[in-house]
């Protein structure tokens, strides 16, 4: 694809031109804080004004691709997958959003594409865990092990995650494998654009994952999940296993009734963040609510959720700032004014994005909940 | 001229104040150090971030060295600290990802000393080429 009107052609994009409908849910359209964007006017632009015109446009950069528009068009749509491919045109012109975190994640993520990598990624397995060299399932934490160190300061459950997943699964009585030298999943370079990068580490990943013999694989990152389940299939090759969201496989009903043998007393009210990779991308809404309920928590919903849920407010490591905090800052008052005592996350990002958000001084209490994952909440009960 | 292929090069990032007045003194003393460096004068320490550092790593650098203020002498009160800090967290996702977490060194230097520029940064360069084998 050589310009953005291709690219408005192949997603069918110009069906855009006539409608407008997700303004109203779009989330950047409204929190942005200088001027004023759409889907349609960055479609409008692309098919009337061409490239320059596309690449000023600050939806380009700042989408979250969170796939609110695509729930609601009339046309079908997938606008998220057309900022994919303009991102991708534009990352071949030299262009790209701005990196967060001083480009820290990019540069791992990179690094990770070289083959002789051999990374030190399991210290996190305490002795109390069992893993297998040989087994059915792998459980692939992503990169857990790396946001301990960069976002060890907002207190973020990173490892904790991956001990409470490998501690859920033992009881199941699955000792997984977990590969040594498990890559990013891509996710983000995708997103992003960075197809060089992503097509290198999917090849790796698919090596490795494939010469294991597993049947399963495990995850307990949404955005790991999907891109393994359907972006890798797409663009390098199935993985020829079942990909999984940890949710999925503590949902199925003996592995509910072998987790809550009997039922659990009631606990205070909380909220749940649908993260949009697990929602709106792979349909997986009612097994973490049954996985909440079964915990004994009273479940109380914000105005936004499953199907409308909205964004965390910041994707692939790129583009951050005040709007991002807008979006954030909405959300976290919105979970608040459920009454709830807890807001709980499936994504880590989730997580890392409402607990920096957090941090600003100026909101101060109006936006403080107690934030934890479903799956640390989940083996803290057995 | 002694061309030094880009995978044996050493980054150096210096902070503009003392630790860069020890790198000219040096000079003007003409006290010999390593070819491999190659001094980036930054305006404070505190300026560095774990995404510069692995920039130069990916980018095929040998090693890193981050020289600054002495403790208490930063320009900008606490830039030192925070390079500190920006260490700590880049030698953690070194050794993540199976490097020699040596390949990254720390110092401060006083203002204006370039013997002792000399010797240190002689030294750094050790660690860093006795690590290489590793990675
Ligand atoms: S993505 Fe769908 S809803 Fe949004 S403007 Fe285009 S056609 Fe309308
Ligand atoms: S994917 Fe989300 S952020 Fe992007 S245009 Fe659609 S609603 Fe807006």
């Amino acid at each position: 694809m050589n310009t953005f009107a291709e690219i408005v052609q192949s997603n069918q994009a110009w069906l855009c031109l006539d409608c407008g409908k997700c303004s109203s849910v779009c989330p950047i359209t409204l929190h942005l804080v200088d001027g004023y964007t759409s889907p349609r006017l960055l479609v409008e632009g692309a098919v009337n004004s061409g490239e320059d015109r596309v690449l000023e446009d600050p939806l380009l950069w700042s989408c979250l691709t969170c796939q609110r528009c695509t729930e609601i068009c009339p046309s079908g749509v997938q606008f998220s997958e057309f900022i994919h491919d303009a991102r991708q045109l534009a990352w071949e012109k030299g262009q790209s959003g701005d990196c967060t975190h001083s480009g820290t994640i990019q540069s791992w993520m990179r690094m990770m594409t070289d083959p002789a990598l051999e990374q030190n990624r399991l210290d996190w397995i305490d002795d109390d865990l069992r893993i297998a060299p040989e087994s059915e399932v792998i459980y692939f934490p992503g990169c857990l092990p790396y946001y301990d160190t960069v976002f060890g300061d907002l207190d973020v459950e990173g490892t904790e995650i991956a001990r409470a997943a490998v501690k859920i699964l033992n009881h199941l009585g699955i000792e997984p494998m977990v590969l040594e030298n498990e890559r990013c999943c891509g996710h983000d370079s995708y997103w992003q654009g960075d197809m060089d990068t992503f097509r290198k580490l999917a090849e790796l990943n698919l090596e490795a994952i494939s010469q294991t013999g597993a049947k399963r694989l495990v995850t307990t990152c949404p955005e790991c999940a999907y891109t393994l389940k359907s972006t890798y299939p797409e663009q390098v090759g199935s993985l020829g296993l079942e990909v999984l969201h940890i949710t999925e496989l503590l949902a199925e009903d003996d592995n509910l009734q072998k987790l809550f043998p009997t039922n659990s007393p009631e606990l205070y009210p909380v909220t749940y963040q649908d993260p949009c990779r697990l929602g709106r991308f792979m349909g997986i809404y009612q097994q973490p609510r049954d996985l909440i309920q079964n915990l004994g928590y009273q479940l109380v919903e914000m105005d936004h959720y499953a199907h409308t849920s909205t964004c965390c407010g910041t994707s692939c490591w790129t583009t951050c700032g005040q709007l991002n905090k807008k979006v954030q800052s909405e959300r976290l008052m919105e979970a608040r004014s459920t009454g709830a005592e807890k807001l709980i996350t499936s994504c880590v990002k989730c997580q890392i994005h409402y607990k920096c958000a957090q941090r600003d001084p100026i909101s101060g209490s109006e936006i403080q909940i107690d934030i934890q994952d479903l799956t640390t909440l989940i083996a803290e009960k057995i | 001229m002694n061309k030094v292929a880009a995978k044996q090069k050493i980054i150096l990032f210096t902070c503009n104040w003392h630790a860069f007045s020890s790198l000219e003194a040096a000079g003007k003393n003409n006290l010999v150090y390593s070819p491999a460096l190659v001094p980036i004068r930054i305006s404070c320490l505190g300026r560095i971030t774990s995404g510069i550092i692995l920039k130069a790593f990916e980018g095929g650098a040998a090693g890193v060295c981050l020289i600054g203020c002495p403790e208490g002498e930063c320009r900008y009160q606490n830039g030192n600290q925070e390079a500190r800090e920006v260490f700590e967290e880049s030698r953690t996702l070194l050794r993540l990802l199976g490097y020699n977490e040596n390949l990254l060194q720390y110092h401060l230097v006083s203002a204006g000393d370039g013997e002792s520029f000399q010797e240190n940064i002689d030294q750094l360069v050790k660690n860093i080429q006795d690590n290489r084998k590793t990675r």
